[in-house]
């Protein structure tokens, strides 16, 4: 067996800083952005005020989808973040949902939950600044009582991290548990077929096709939905309870 | 081959995470956010000019069954009014015609009298002349018989009075 | 043989941090059993205590899914070995 786990394959180096690394991550990411614009204008392309198409109603819906969910959660004056909101939604689910095309999926690098962890962490430092003002913001730290400084920190703190791990980390299993079948499976192949002389023929992994699927739709759709989900319901939960 | 490692903060990596949301953020308020609530808005406008101009027909229609209402009224008492005026005529010249009816029949019936009266006159007149002739006739016979004094002193003398009488 | 020390000690650690497994397994049970009973007494409520159970379970699945991790990172990417 040859399966081997590995972090995501640097594909190219810029000649900047001393060079940086783009690994598979960004470029899966940058397919990803692809997407998700081909898809904005394929939906929106000819829309009609009063002839909607199939479309269009599933582009209206989507929006507004959104802007409902924004509303439960945040409240009624919190529209402007429903873009945000979207965004964090598409770029999540649409990462993770990559794997199914067999490309390694953006969401299963710690790095890139952990910036998208940290566009929620500042937001909520943000709103708390903007709510409670400068001092406020500090004194938040030392309620109720200077002990439990280092406690507030850590609370403050777990929050990205919890977040960006519990994101990496159900991804992450999928793409491992996915390689160990693959790999077991193409085994597997290898030991039903290894009595045929020819080489080649002995190494088609037959028992590749069709059993993956059935994993797929778990931890490559549902798993995907219900990911990019919590993150935006606890980004939306946190920044509103921010702000207040 | 170069692999970055399984779990690792690659700081590259999260700036062009941070860059990429930025342009999806981007993308989506432009491309799908933009045009869609230009949409529902134009939308909403159109539904309240309809409502608008539903409205105002709705108002229309009313004033104009007001309209139509009193004119209805009108034309209806109008029609009252002519009826009743032709009544009244119709029941004039009904009286009219029979007053005229009347003063014609009484002139017939006095034309017819006054010539019944004529008619009975005339008659009259000629059974008189008539019964004068006779009687002449008749006096003249008696005459030239023999006349019994005594036997018909008594009727000629009735005779004479009831000619008389008849004068 | 410090190597093979480590590396012992690191899959044993592995096999006990997935022990961390049992807690959201019972939780997530507990969670579903209540979410049966509930839509058994309302079952008009269906769709809603469903999605609110799955974002319940997703949320107290990541405990597990944190030990899950530290294995991952104990299997894959070991930062003991390199210490040596």
């Amino acid at each position: 067996m040859d399966v081997s786990i590995n972090g995501p394959k640097v594909l190219f180096t810029l000649p900047f800083f001393g060079g940086i690394d783009v690994s598979q991550s960004v470029v899966s990411s940058w397919v990803v952005l692809a997407l998700v614009t081909v898809f904005c204008l394929w939906l929106t392309h000819d829309m009609s005020v009063t002839n909607p198409s199939k479309r269009q109603i599933a582009a209206e819906k989507l929006v507004l989808m959104v802007k409902e969910l924004v509303e439960n959660n945040m409240g009624q004056n919190w529209q402007h973040f429903a873009p945000l909101v979207a965004t964090i939604l598409a770029y999540s689910f649409c990462s993770s949902a990559l794997s199914i095309t067999g490309l390694r999926s953006p969401t299963a690098d710690f790095s890139v939950t952990l910036a998208m962890a940290l566009i929620t962490f500042s937001l909520i430092q943000l709103y708390h600044l903007k709510s409670k003002g400068v001092f406020g913001f500090f004194k938040r730290f030392v309620e109720p009582v200077p002990v439990m400084l280092p406690m507030n920190i850590i609370g403050e703190v777990s929050l990205p991290a919890s977040m960006s791990l519990r994101h990496f980390g159900n991804i992450t299993s999928g793409t491992v548990i996915t390689a160990l079948v693959y790999g077991a499976l193409a085994a597997f192949s290898r030991l039903v077929l290894g009595w045929i002389p020819n080489t080649f023929i002995a190494n088609i992994p037959i028992f590749q096709v069709g059993i993956p699927a059935v994993l797929s739709v778990y931890f490559d759709m549902f798993s995907s939905a219900i990911q990019a989900y919590i993150f935006c319901m606890l980004t939306m939960a946190n920044v509103a309870s921010a702000a207040e | 081959m170069k692999y970055l490692d399984f779990f690792t903060i690659d700081v590259w990596t999260i700036i062009f995470t941070w860059a990429n949301m930025l342009i999806l953020l981007t993308i989506i308020k432009k491309l799908l956010f933009k045009p869609v609530t230009k949409v529902l808005q134009q939308r909403d406008e159109e539904v309240k000019k309809m409502y608008a101009q539903a409205n105002e027909a709705n108002e229309k229609a009313a004033s104009l069954e007001k309209e139509y209402n009193e004119k209805m009224a009108q034309a209806r008492e109008e029609a009252g009014e002519i009826i009743k005026q032709a009544t009244v005529s119709a029941q004039k010249r009904e009286e009219e015609i029979i007053a005229s009816a009347q003063q014609q029949a009484d002139i017939m019936t006095k034309r017819a009298e006054t010539e019944i009266a004529q008619e009975r006159k005339k008659a009259y007149q000629n059974i008189r002349d008539e019964i004068s002739d006779i009687s002449v006739a008749i006096a003249g016979k008696m005459v030239q018989r023999e006349i019994n004094a005594k036997d018909h002193e008594a009727l000629i003398r009735r005779f004479i009075e009831n000619v008389g009488e008849e004068k | 043989m410090e190597r093979a020390i480590v590396l012992a000690a690191s899959a044993i650690g592995i096999g006990i941090a997935m022990i961390a497994g049992i807690g959201p397994g019972i939780g997530e049970g507990y969670a579903v059993g209540q979410a049966c009973a509930a839509i058994g007494r309302q079952p008009e409520a269906q769709s809603k205590v469903t999605s609110t159970m799955i974002l319940g379970c997703a949320i107290a699945e990541s405990t597990g899914i944190y030990s899950l991790v530290v294995s991952l990172i104990l299997l894959f990417a070991n930062p003991l070995v390199n210490l040596l």
